[in-house]
């Protein structure tokens, strides 16, 4: 089905245009436009709301005080309000000074964010979604869900087309990762069925390429090693291990296993990207960089861990301890040329945490509080640039974070996304939120 | 997967969901005595440290205590407050006690851990449950039916939910309701369970099953609906789980028979109500689904029975079970492999062997490395269902362009009864985030200016919009670039007009000297003499004229003065200058002496090099007026050279000024990164707009070529062109990424951002020797080969849906979610069934017991205070057949008054109560047969019935807060009016004192019962309208259901009185409706001759299945089809069946002479699709399990 697409006007009074019809769609409208697509508007409302320091203080909410595992009936808030609000000035915030003349601050007004739906693709799963991750480029979309299949989507220009249904797991499929294009255009599934799945597009089909079955356990997370180190990828079982999956040619994989990672279960993986320690500015090429190889996961044991590659075993480097309940997600943010290495993990417990590690050493990390959420906090993830955190919630929401001038993590966008429905949380309530 | 173990023998309780870490409390059990035969008593801590991989619990507290335990839990009581941090451990005594304990205190090893500590209870306390929703009351059980409800906070006296049950009988479990506060239930070993409403201070329903053999051991509210729970069974006779539904608790909804042996304790998961674990004394801990009955996780255990099972709180995947062998498991379920046991088992030889040195060695054994990829069997399967708890519902990722791709998956409303949302649309939602507006209308700003070339008003417009004047001296800087004449403008810039200096100058000298000077002038021309004498004037004298310069300017210095030697230097010659001129340097200290200096000696480099950069200013400015255009950017660059690595910050930044003019837009870049917070977009905005605007300006100015582009600019302006990709726009980035450099970062972004626009690949060869080119790890070559699709892992998910095991399926029944406005419409249609209940024939037997098998008025009984004074008009005409029906409302007379406080209802809403009965038993006196009639008679009362019940039922359950006077208004009025409609003929219930949720077999009950007064006849009880079609066709439909449906079919009761000794022994389940009414002979009237050979060969035919059936369950359904088919016998009596049925009998009875009773159920199959469904309702589907029966046993 292929959906109208409107494009809100920005500003306060949002004026729908309808583009559906007029923009010229490369792909092939072969099926009918549908009544029911809706135009969204993506909530959006900023606050400058820094989370106070002291969020580790338990919530007295009565809501959450009794059963963090019970799944909250209905969203937060409801459709009422319209999408008629747009975005709402905040207060004035801080200001941004740049350190040129310091004799004088330009004052900045904090810039509100827009966040607005381009494309909405129906992905006509039977079941519940549980991941959807773009391509490198962002032009082909792929999700995977319930009912085991894995789809891709083009969804250039706003289009929507499906490119494969691929079908190969026998069980719900909790997540998708694309690797990187310099080696074709392949994509990693894992699934409740204890598989790892390796899809790989051949002459414009897609097809299964290689299938892991080392798990004994529901496979919850996989991710690709940064490309510079070859294709390797990390999978992460309720079965509390970790496998790393290593392509070595002709078509064969290599595997190691590092057992017992995460006592009844591993929740997720996220790789380091490749930074040579010490060298802020690429190295001359020729010479083969010293790469450490780094990825981070999350468990039932409520622990982060890092694991680092020494003499072609894992070993793990450090428990990062902070979380008092599952770990739901782990995302080691990309390297934009500093020295700092950045990692958010979210958990069941409803805390959203930052680790920053500054040595090279990849020794002292520490954590910093970004909010405490009231529900359980499912996904965390960086943007391209590293500068926003998207961290999406059991209550329905996303929310974007960004760091500011002065160390501390701000809400800069509430989106809440759905029937187009808004959330107007009253001013002060954010801190609760 | 086995995770941890403590060899106790003990009762456990986990630590509340709120408490991290996770504690597992265990206290000695009172009832069993482990291998020491120890009775000495104790109650421990441990904590369920899951990064320790061993099988060891890490003990935290022990406590020797004087009691022994039947039951421990944990409550929150207190946590949020802060006063316990750990809230309070609850423990049931032997001796009726009930112990508070601080486990906080036990945990640091206090002496003094017991908050409070009451004996209130006869015998030992076997159940306790603390309410979630107000976590200071605590419900306690024990024997003799004590239940007390404790209130933490004043624990001084509890309270009790209502008066006892009787007969007293001990209570084995006790379980509050999940969704409403006010609910509790209890259960006895005699498979009675209570439940109790406590605003009302009552039992407002009791359940029970038909048969005495449950003996119930668990007993658990469904954690989602309010209205659902289980209750276990222990005997081995009966080794079920039942799964009931408060609103409709004639029968229960699913019975769960996955046990072989009797079920010793069950727990239901809070975190996903799919997961009920049972374990039972077939040594098996089953997790199943109560909603579907399937099995869905065996969890691998030794051989040993569990008594106590219990899912941990806080940790959806963990459970503890306590076996008999005297140890506490704890377990996860989602799989795993046993790994960790084993190596604990190799441990434990170890230290056996003497801590890991077995020989003396002073070497410790290397450790055991256990071979991976072990045996298969070591793999322990996950659950078969995914939990609920792994399912990620939302998620947002971010991809390249700023997008940020979301989804998210509508929460299954888990409000009972609302269904599933038609279609649920699964969509993924794309946005584009855009947080740096001002960074994206800037870089707009910037490209048009460059599109449009004019930068010149660009610059002014930055300079009247600069803020700091650093700003705006760097934009004028810039703009000069665009200028005629470019280096005064500069001067200017920095302060230096030719035209101001000028004036300056003029009125320097204006003010005082002017005048003074031209007299001096005027007064030259007087005449002087040449002296020659020995002083210093004379010896210069004599130099000159003998034209000694030399010594004539040396002489001139010697006596400092200046001017003379520098006059005569001038005379004497370049070279004479020259070294004059330095020698004066050399002895002048003035100020401007230096840059006097050079500007004689145009050494500019001197300046640049030596001056005090604070005078950087005017260092720059000399340069700019005397340096040649070949040497003055490097002079430039000089400048800002040393003003960059001077400490000072601010003469830092300035050094960008000097770059400017040297046009050294590499420096530049250098210079602003370094003084700039590089992470913020509009920091770099400022730069890339200098930037580019100052290589517009030295494209215009000196031939260089623009595409040359340094490192570190192009690694700005690839920052840039991701900047604002992460923006989303693409195609500005691209304008702004440098063409033709062969840096490999850029290339790549250029073909990331081509192909994200859309375009047509440059080409997956380029990108890759691209990266080729790059320093690869271990990268292979990848593409080719892939090997082809393993063989698929072992399938261990069934395919295709299980259709939901017979007879658990009852319209309107099944679904646990559905609402009661879903109910309706099948319920309904029940109703219209029903409506062959009227052609009972009015001769019926009179000892006939039907049990009103509905929930709806037995729900609503306790609310119906006595008396139905309104219904006493009504007489009946027809003594003969009058039954003296008893109304279940009425009959409970006896409870009604013991709840003082009790709103008492209007006496408008007590109708209901006989309004209820009054058309059943109009149309029952009538026996009008024929749909119209009775389809009038029995829509009427649905409507009230239904709706009294579903407010009984919100009532109790949902509206938690409403006000109980007027619940049922509106359905009184509407009976009200209906009743007049009634014929008058039936006799009204009497008021009735006998508490008819007594159980028939209950003696004391029976005394109480009252004979049935104006009642010349026996009672034919009426069959409720509620339920009993439905059921019966659906056994019908399901030949095996296990459940024969006891309280729709009212015969087998009436027809069998003394199988269970009692008269009217309750047969049915739940409800039973007391009705054991004095029994008189009703002579029925005979079967017509024609039509006896149908009853005969019935019943020959159930007695030949009878003998050669050989399991209870067929028996029972069997005894239970004979009885039911009395409902074929009467209409066979009254001849009410249609010519086509009774043919259609006949031919089923044929059929049956010979043994085709495959041919039977063809011809019933066409009987039942052919005729009116409400005429053969009542017996058809019973024929079909006999024929079935007959057939599967080939009698």
């Amino acid at each position: 089905m292929l959906e109208k697409i409107m494009v809100w006007d920005q500003g306060p009074t949002p004026r729908p245009r309808e583009t559906g019809a007029a923009l010229p769609l490369s792909v092939n409208q072969t099926q009918p436009i549908s009544d029911s697509a809706r135009a969204t508007q993506l909530h959006l409302q900023f606050h400058v709301c820094v989370h106070r320091p002291s969020g580790a203080s338990r919530s007295n909410a009565p809501g959450e005080a009794g059963q963090p595992w019970r799944a909250a009936g209905g969203a937060h808030g409801g459709p009422a309000a319209a999408a008629s609000s747009c975005a709402r000035e905040g207060p004035r915030g801080r200001a941004g000074a740049p350190r040129a003349g310091r004799d004088v601050l330009v004052l900045v007004s904090p810039p509100a964010p827009q966040v607005s739906v381009i494309n909405t693709v129906d992905t006509s799963h039977e079941d519940m979604i549980h991941d959807a991750q773009m391509d490198y480029y962002g032009t082909r979309l792929a999700t995977c869900s319930s009912d085991r299949s894995v789809k891709i989507f083009d969804v250039r220009n706003g289009g929507q087309i499906l490119i494969a249904d691929l079908r190969g797991h026998e069980g719900p499929v909790w997540q998708v990762a694309w690797a990187h294009p310099m080696y074709g255009n392949i994509l990693a599934s894992c699934s409740y069925d204890r598989k790892v799945i390796i899809w790989k597009e051949e002459n414009g089909t897609w097809e299964k390429t290689y299938e892991y079955t080392g798990h004994d356990s529901s496979v919850n997370s996989v991710c690709w090693a940064p490309h510079d180190y070859g294709l390797i990828l990390a999978c992460g079982s309720s079965d509390g291990a970790i496998s790393l999956l290593s392509y070595t040619g002709d078509g064969q994989w290599e595997v190691k296993k590092i057992s017992n990672a995460h006592t009844i279960g591993c929740n997720a993986v996220s790789w380091a990207p490749a930074v040579v320690p010490g060298s802020l500015i690429e190295q001359p090429s020729g010479q083969k960089p010293n790469y450490i190889k780094r990825f981070a996961s999350g468990g039932c044991d409520n622990l982060v861990k890092i694991w680092k590659e020494e003499d072609g075993q894992w070993k793990e480097e450090q428990k990062l301890e902070a979380h008092s309940d599952w770990v739901r997600d782990v995302a080691w943010a990309p390297s934009i040329g500093l020295p700092t290495s950045t990692i958010a993990s979210c958990s069941q417990d409803g805390r959203v945490f930052i680790w920053t590690c500054d040595d090279a050493s990849g020794n002292s990390w520490s954590p910093k509080l970004l909010h405490k959420f009231n529900d359980v906090v499912w996904h965390v993830s960086w943007s391209i640039t590293a500068n926003i955190l998207a961290v999406s919630g059991g209550d329905n929401k996303v929310t974007l974070w960004k760091e500011s001038v002065d160390g501390l993590w701000a809400c800069i966008s509430d989106v809440n996304k759905g029937q187009g429905g808004v959330s107007a949380l009253p001013e002060g309530q954010q801190n609760e939120q | 997967m086995k995770l941890k173990e403590v060899d106790r023998t003990a009762m456990q309780a986990w630590s509340p969901a709120q408490q991290h870490p996770i504690y597992l409390a265990t206290g000695t059990s009172a009832q069993q005595l482990d291998a020491t035969f120890s009775t000495s008593a104790s109650l421990e801590i441990f904590e369920l440290d899951l990064s320790d991989p061993s099988l060891n619990m890490k003990s935290c507290a022990t406590f020797s205590s004087s009691h022994r335990y039947h039951k421990l839990i944990w409550g929150p009581h207190s946590m949020t407050s802060g006063e316990r941090v750990s809230g309070v451990l609850i423990a049931g005594g032997e001796n009726g006690n009930v112990i508070l304990y601080d486990p906080d205190k036990i945990i640091a090893g206090d002496t003094e851990v017991i908050i409070a500590q009451k004996d209130k209870h006869t015998g030992p306390v076997r159940a306790l449950d603390v309410n979630m929703f107000q976590t200071n009351l605590v419900a306690s059980g024990a024997n003799e039916s004590e239940i007390y409800i404790w209130d933490l906070n004043n624990f001084a006296m509890p309270m009790t939910p209502g008066v006892k049950t009787q007969p007293l009988e001990d209570i084995s479990s006790i379980a509050w309701n999940r969704q409403v506060q006010h609910i509790l239930a209890s259960a006895s070993p005699s498979g009675r369970a209570t439940v109790w409403d406590l605003r009302k201070n009552e039992p407002i329903i009791k359940v029970s099953d038909h048969n005495n053999r449950m003996h119930c051991s668990g007993l658990a509210w469904h954690p989602d609906v309010a209205t659902q729970m289980v209750l276990a069974s222990e005997d081995d006779r009966l080794p079920v789980i039942q799964m009931w539904d408060l609103r409709f608790a004639s029968s229960p909804l699913r019975v769960l028979e996955s046990h072989t042996r009797g079920i010793l304790a069950i727990a239901w998961s809070m975190a996903d109500s799919e997961l009920l674990l049972s374990c039972g004394k077939d040594a098996k801990i089953l997790c199943s689904s109560p909603n579907t009955g399937e099995v869905l996780y065996e969890l691998p255990t030794n051989t040993q029975w569990c008594f106590d099972i219990q899912w941990c709180p806080r940790n959806p995947a963990v459970l503890s079970a306590a076996s008999f062998d005297g140890r506490i498991s704890i377990y996860s379920i989602m799989g795993g492999s046993t790994d960790s046991l084993r190596q604990k088992q190799v441990d434990q030889l170890s230290s056996s062997f003497g801590n890991l040195d077995p020989f003396g060695t002073g070497q410790p054994l290397p450790p055991l490395q256990l071979p991976q990829q072990t045996v298969p069997q070591s793999v322990v399967l996950p659950l078969k269902k995914p939990p609920k708890w792994i399912q990620r519902p939302v998620g947002a990722s971010f991809s390249f362009g700023g997008k940020l791709v979301t989804f998210e998956n509508a929460k299954l409303q888990q409000q009972p009864g609302v269904q599933q949302q038609e279609q649920q649309h699964h969509h993924v939602y794309v946005s584009q985030v855009v947080t740096e507006k001002e960074f994206l209308a800037r870089s707009n700003q910037l490209q048009e200016a460059v599109q449009s070339e004019g930068f010149v008003s660009y610059c002014q417009k930055k300079i009247d919009t600069a803020q700091a004047d650093f700003e705006k001296n760097v934009w004028a800087f810039l703009k000069v670039n665009f200028e005629e004449d470019s280096r005064v403008k500069y001067l200017e810039l920095l302060g230096y007009r030719k035209d101001d200096l000028r004036k300056k100058v003029n009125c320097a000298w204006n003010v005082k000297d002017h005048k003074q000077e031209t007299e001096d002038l005027g007064s030259a021309k007087k005449t002087f003499n040449i002296s020659v004498s020995g002083d210093v004037d004379g010896l210069i004298t004599q130099a000159l004229l003998t034209g000694n310069f030399e010594s004539a300017v040396d002489l001139c210095l010697h006596d400092n003065r200046m001017a003379d030697a520098i006059i005569l230097a001038i005379s004497g010659g370049q070279e004479l200058l020259s070294r004059t001129q330095e020698k004066y340097f050399a002895k002048m200290q003035s100020k401007i002496t230096r840059l006097i200096t050079a500007v004689v000696t145009k050494n500019w480099k001197e300046i640049v090099q030596s001056c005090d950069l604070r005078n950087w200013r005017e260092a720059l400015a000399a340069v700019l007026t005397y340096a040649r255009p070949d040497e003055f950017a490097a002079l430039c660059d000089l400048l800002g050279n040393r003003l960059e690595s001077e400490g000072d910050s601010l003469l830092q930044t300035q050094a960008c000024l000097c770059y400017i003019c040297a046009g050294n837009v590499e420096k530049l870049v250098a210079c602003w990164t370094k003084a700039q917070d590089g992470n913020n977009p509009l920091s770099l905005q400022d730069l890339i707009e200098k930037v580019v605007i100052l290589r517009k300006a030295v494209q215009l100015s000196q031939t260089v070529d623009p595409n040359v582009v340094g490192a570190l600019l192009a690694e700005k302006m690839s920052q840039y062109a991701n900047l604002l990709a992460a923006q989303g726009s693409i195609a500005a980035a691209l304008t702004f990424l440098p063409a033709n450099t062969n840096q490999p970062n850029i290339v790549l972004l250029r073909d990331r951002l081509c192909r994200a626009r859309g375009d047509i690949p440059v080409g997956q060869e380029a990108l890759k020797a691209q990266y080729e080119r790059q320093p690869k790890g271990q990268a292979g070559p990848v593409v080719e080969q892939m090997q082809g699709p393993q063989a698929p892992s072992q399938q261990y998910y069934q395919q295709g849906d299980n259709p939901p095991p017979p007879g658990f399926i009852m319209p309107g029944a099944v679904n646990p979610n559905m609402p009661p406005q879903q109910v309706t419409p099948s319920n309904y249609s029940m109703y219209s069934q029903a409506g062959t209940r009227p052609t009972y024939p009015q001769t019926y037997q009179a000892t006939q017991q039907y049990s009103c098998g509905t929930g709806g008025p037995a729900l609503y009984q306790p609310q119906q205070p006595i008396a139905v004074p309104a219904s006493a008009s009504y007489t009946n005409p027809a003594p003969n057949t009058t039954p003296p029906y008893l109304p279940s409302a009425p009959a409970h007379s006896l409870p009604s008054p013991l709840y003082p406080g009790q709103p008492q209802p209007s006496p408008t809403s007590l109708n209901p109560v006989c309004s209820f009965p009054l058309p059943l038993g109009a149309s029952f006196q009538h026996g009008r047969p024929g749909p119209p009639a009775t389809s009038v008679a029995y829509a009427l009362p649905t409507g009230p019935t239904e709706q009294s019940y579903k407010d009984v039922l919100s009532l109790c359950f949902l509206s938690v807060l409403g006000p109980q006077n007027g619940w049922n208004d509106p359905p009184a009025l509407n009976r009200a009016a209906k009743k007049k409609k009634v014929p008058s003929n039936f006799l009204p219930p009497v008021p009735i004192t006998f508490p008819i949720m007594n159980p028939l077999a209950d003696p004391q009950s029976q005394v109480q019962q009252p004979p049935a007064p104006a009642a010349p006849m026996g009672a034919p009880s009426f069959q409720p309208p509620h339920l009993p079609a439905g059921p019966a066709v659906l056994q019908g439909g399901y030949p095996t259901a296990p459940q024969p449906l006891g309280p729709c079919v009212g015969p087998p009761a009436a027809s069998k009185p003394s199988t269970e000794g009692a008269p009217g022994a309750p047969i049915g389940n739940a409800i039973q409706h007391v009705q054991a009414l004095p029994t008189e002979k009703i002579t029925k009237k005979p079967i017509p001759e024609e039509h006896l050979v149908l009853k005969t060969t019935f019943e020959a035919l159930i007695q030949r299945c009878l003998l050669s059936a050989s399991d209870p369950q067929t028996k029972r359904k069997l005894d239970d089809a004979n009885k039911r088919l009395e409902f074929l016998y009467d209409k066979l009596r009254e001849q009410t069946l249609s010519p086509t049925i009774i043919s259609g009998l006949h031919n089923i009875v044929k059929s049956i002479e010979t043994r085709n009773y495959q041919e039977g159920l063809n011809i019933h199959t066409h009987i039942v699709s052919t005729s009116n469904f409400s005429e053969t309702s009542a017996f058809m589907p019973v024929l079909k399990v006999v024929l079935t029966q007959a057939n599967k046993l080939g009698v």
